[in-house]
């Protein structure tokens, strides 16, 4: 449930909003609804790594991935014609580990806002 | 606790946004970067181009379309020139904005404000140089002329209708790279434009070290080794040809002798030649009996290219050919009735003064005997992460004084030839109108409009090469060139005295030029322009005689030329300098002394055809060869610490080689024993195959010219993975197909007029900017595959053709 709202509510506002808003969506989404702080954390993770693996392959599969490839040779990735899947997973990764981390943050503060309304 | 984990979870989540939205050094801002809705990947562009487009545009007079090729050349038809330019600016931007934005920031010193105090150097340079005061001038010159100045408006205008209606995340990769934003075009940056190629072109100087060298041997040592007339010449204007003018009076020199100061800084040794090649046919020679024309400028390579394609078409004009990113206008090309091209002529149009101030202050110099005001200019050097630097250059009236003792960088090669506490004499300082010449030409229909257009042009001086439908073919080397005595500017000058200021200008009707001559063609490859009869100076050094003198060679016995005989002309990689030397190299070794290797090299070069190809091994080793007989014969003489001096040019070697065996130049001072050319043969020999055995291993594939040269074409701004791959092509400085490492044909051109005009063209990239477009690159293979492209030329937009692939309406908002 968290990863599909984390999914599609970013899908649609990183359209118009800058990369950032990922980390207050999944922030406010896991301090509503999170079960625990595995849950939380892997949900805001891999909703973030599909979205943006899924919106650079958008971009990347038309584009017979020659730009990926030039920027994999522009990090000095290893793997000459397969570098761009190396540039691919790194983009998911750091989406991921955004959301991941402000997923647990917002599970963290609900566990917090909770003791302090017993 | 809880609380705890809390805070400790907020602050690592906030971290990280924060260092994934910062730019370190020159990585970018991770996260902002590799978001795939605003970053790099939005660069990714399709294959596939929409077929039709409509845009609404503020400031269109009327309606304009765009009918784009298979290499999405544009292909523009305005109906006024306003609007013509206007669309040429958008289209350009559309494609070279970022391009557009790093040129003008190099010339007019500003890279510091986007990449930081890495570049402040550079900057400062380009300032002292006096970059930004040269474009002040020379923008105001165009802004008198209305027509110049309704297109760089109207093109800045373009650019500007192009650039409000970006989101961030359309920005070209490099600005999310190096993470800024463009700004809006001014009219002055096209002036930059040409002042970038004015110090690419004419911005070299060696002064400095020929001062040196008159230092340490004198005066009959600088006539035998640096003549002011070289051994091999094939001159531009064919020798012989007569001058139709009355000559106006030549200056005197003074009558001290030139000074004997010794000049400290580390050398660099300036590189021969720029290798650009034009040849113009009369119909008497080609297969159609109408004229033919060919241009390959060379220039240091780079994308995205240097150049654009683009047809033009309004009103009163119908012009294809090539633009420069940032000037209105085609600057190569042709139109139904003419076509045009040029290559770079070398003229002395650079001179440094030596200025004596009357104190520290630097408020005063002495000049004409007596005190006179310096001019202080304020440069103003943003730096994005660091203090603004605010930089005093002190300007005499010959021009800024560009490094003090004190200011002079030292680890920044460029300004290893700049002497301190001396003013800069520049072309590019002075005002010109330079665009108006190419607007006339794009619009010329004969002979007459050619020279009228040529009038008004001033720097960088070019050999304008001319063909018209009316079997007209003339060549021009044109520009203003200095009125001096003779070699006036070999030598650093004393700024105090009036005798060396430059005397005004060579009249511009009086510069060399020549009309249909007796051979039925003519010709240029940056070598001297005219034989000993011309009455003026130009320079004393031009490019050597070897390109000039193949070209000539071949086009003399060439008859009914088509496209093709041209075009394997300019891919002709045969060597000159080869077919001089290499018998009397080769007569002076010994065979039966020679270790294997050594052998093997010696047979393939006997038999050897000469030809710089990519497959062969024999171009290496005589390359090679050359460049160890040069240092070998001149290092002990020229290399001197501390007191920085230039080698003399490669024709010179060459007349040594053959004509004087027994030179005293050839005895190495550093022994004790006296050397002869063949010693110094037989030991440059030895160590040529030692140094390429040590860097390739034993003679194989490895050692093939292709593999050895490297050719490649960088990124503009060197970022990895942005260039061309690794090209295996022939090519030598001294062929016709001048191509080195990446310093190479820009542009290769050939156009066949009659009664409807044919044109082939290629360069080595594509028209796109952007490293993630398909047209980035395309026409490189066509490019190092030696052939050429049929251009697309249209009478009418709606003339069917085949080759036509989208098509682009606009019209006014």
């Amino acid at each position: 449930m968290l990863f599909l709202l984390i999914i599609v509510t970013c899908l649609i506002l990183q359209f118009f909003l800058p990369w950032w808003i990922i980390g207050i969506i999944t922030f406010l989404f896991a301090s509503w609804i999170s079960k625990g702080a595995f849950q939380a954390f892997c949900s805001g993770f891999l909703a973030l790594f599909t979205l943006w693996v899924g919106m650079g392959l958008v971009h990347s599969i038309p584009n017979n991935h020659l730009l990926a490839g030039r920027i994999g040779q522009m990090l000095t990735l290893p793997g000459q014609n397969y570098n761009w899947m190396i540039v691919l997973f790194i983009t998911g990764l750091i989406g991921g580990l955004v959301a991941g981390f402000s997923a647990l943050a917002g599970f963290y503060c609900r566990k917090a806002f909770e003791r302090s309304t017993k | 606790m809880k609380v705890a984990k809390a805070i400790t979870s907020v602050v690592i989540a906030l971290s990280l946004l924060i260092l994934l939205n910062t730019k370190f050094g020159s990585i970018p801002p991770l996260a902002k970067f590799l978001d795939p809705f605003h970053g790099f990947w939005k660069n990714a562009e399709s294959k596939t181009k929409p077929k039709k487009e409509n845009l609404k545009l503020a400031g269109l007079r009327d309606k304009v379309e765009i009918l784009f090729d298979e290499q999405m050349i544009p292909h523009i038809f305005a109906k006024n020139n306003y609007d013509l330019y206007y669309a040429q600016g958008y289209i350009t931007a559309k494609d070279r904005l970022w391009q557009l934005d790093f040129q003008t920031r190099y010339a007019s010193g500003r890279l510091s404000e986007v990449v930081g105090s890495k570049a402040i150097e550079l900057d400062r340079y380009q300032r002292r140089m006096g970059m930004v005061y040269g474009a002040e001038n020379t923008l105001l010159k165009m802004e008198r002329s209305p027509q110049i100045k309704e297109m760089i408006e109207a093109y800045a205008d373009g650019i500007n209708a192009y650039i409000h209606s970006l989101k961030p995340a359309d920005y070209p990769i490099e600005f999310k790279i190096l993470d800024y934003q463009p700004e809006d075009w001014k009219p002055i940056n096209s002036a930059f434009l040409l002042k970038i190629m004015s110090a690419t072109l004419t911005g070299g100087s060696d002064q400095f070290y020929m001062s040196n060298i008159l230092n340490k041997y004198g005066i009959d040592v600088v006539k035998e080794l640096f003549p002011n007339y070289p051994f091999g010449e094939d001159p531009i204007i064919p020798k012989g040809t007569k001058w139709d003018f009355k000559p106006i009076n030549i200056p005197q020199p003074p009558t001290n002798a030139p000074e004997g100061t010794v000049y400290h800084q580390t050398t660099k040794q300036i590189d021969e030649g720029i290798g650009s090649n034009n040849w113009a046919l009369s119909g008497k020679k080609t297969v159609s009996g109408y004229p033919m024309l060919a241009n390959d400028p060379h220039l240091n390579l780079s994308l995205p290219s240097i150049w654009y394609q683009i047809q033009t078409i309004s009103n009163d004009v119908n012009a294809y050919g090539v633009s420069l990113p940032g000037s209105p206008g085609i600057i190569i090309g042709f139109n139904t009735n003419i076509a045009w091209g040029v290559t770079n002529v070398g003229a002395a149009v650079m001179d440094w003064y030596r200025i004596r101030f009357k104190d520290d202050s630097k408020k005063e110099y002495w000049y004409n005997n007596q005190w006179n005001p310096t001019k202080p200019r304020m440069e103003t050097i943003t730096v994005r992460g660091g203090k603004t630097i605010i930089d005093t250059v002190y300007y005499t009236h010959h021009g800024p004084v560009v490094y003090t003792d004190n200011l002079q960088p030292k680890n920044f090669s460029k300004c290893d030839n700049i002497p301190t506490g001396h003013a800069l004499r520049w072309i590019a300082h002075d005002p010109s109108n330079d665009i108006e010449t190419f607007y006339l030409l794009n619009r010329a229909r004969n002979y007459t409009d050619y020279r009228a257009a040529l009038t008004h042009y001033t720097a960088p001086a070019q050999n304008f090469i001319f063909a018209s439908v009316d079997n007209d073919i003339a060549i021009t080397p044109s520009g203003y060139f200095p009125l001096k005595w003779n070699q006036q500017g070999k030598f650093l000058m004393d700024g105090c005295d009036p005798l060396n200021d430059w005397h005004g200008r060579v009249p511009a009707d009086q510069n060399p030029t020549v009309k249909n001559p007796p051979r039925n063609f003519v010709s240029s490859a940056n070598q001297r322009p005219t034989d000993a009869t011309y009455p003026y100076y130009l320079n004393w050094e031009f490019a050597g005689y070897e390109r000039a003198h193949r070209i000539n060679n071949r086009l003399s016995v060439m008859t009914r030329a088509n496209v093709d005989s041209l075009r394997n002309l300019q891919n002709d990689n045969y060597s000159i300098w080869a077919e001089n030397v290499l018998p009397t190299l080769l007569q002076a070794i010994d065979p039966k002394s020679l270790n294997q290797t050594e052998a093997k090299g010696f047979e393939l070069l006997k038999k050897w055809d000469k030809y710089f190809t990519a497959e062969s091994i024999a171009a290496s080793i005589a390359e090679m060869w050359q460049k160890m007989l040069d240092k070998a014969t001149w290092s002990d003489k020229f290399d001197i610490p501390n007191m920085p001096m230039r080698y003399p040019s490669k024709d010179k070697l060459v007349e040594l080689l053959l004509r004087e065996p027994n030179s005293k130049w050839f005895d190495n001072t550093k022994t004790p024993q006296r050397e002869t050319r063949d010693d110094i043969i037989r030991t440059s020999y030895r160590l040529t195959i030692d140094t390429l055995q040590r860097k390739y291993g034993p003679i194989s594939q490895q050692w093939t010219w292709g593999n050895v040269k490297h050719t490649n074409v960088p990124h503009l701004a060197k970022i990895t993975g942005f260039g061309s791959k690794f090209l295996n092509i022939g090519g030598s400085k001294l062929s016709i197909n001048a191509l080195n490492e990446s310093n190479g044909p820009s542009w290769r051109m050939i156009v066949a007029l009659g009664k409807q005009v044919k044109a082939y063209g290629i360069f080595p990239g594509g028209e796109s900017g952007n490293p993630g477009s398909f047209y980035y690159d395309d026409m490189i293979d066509t490019w190092s595959n030696g052939k050429l492209n049929e251009l697309v030329y249209l009478k009418s937009k709606d003339e069917p053709c085949k080759q036509i692939i989208a098509k682009w309406e606009m019209s006014r908002k």
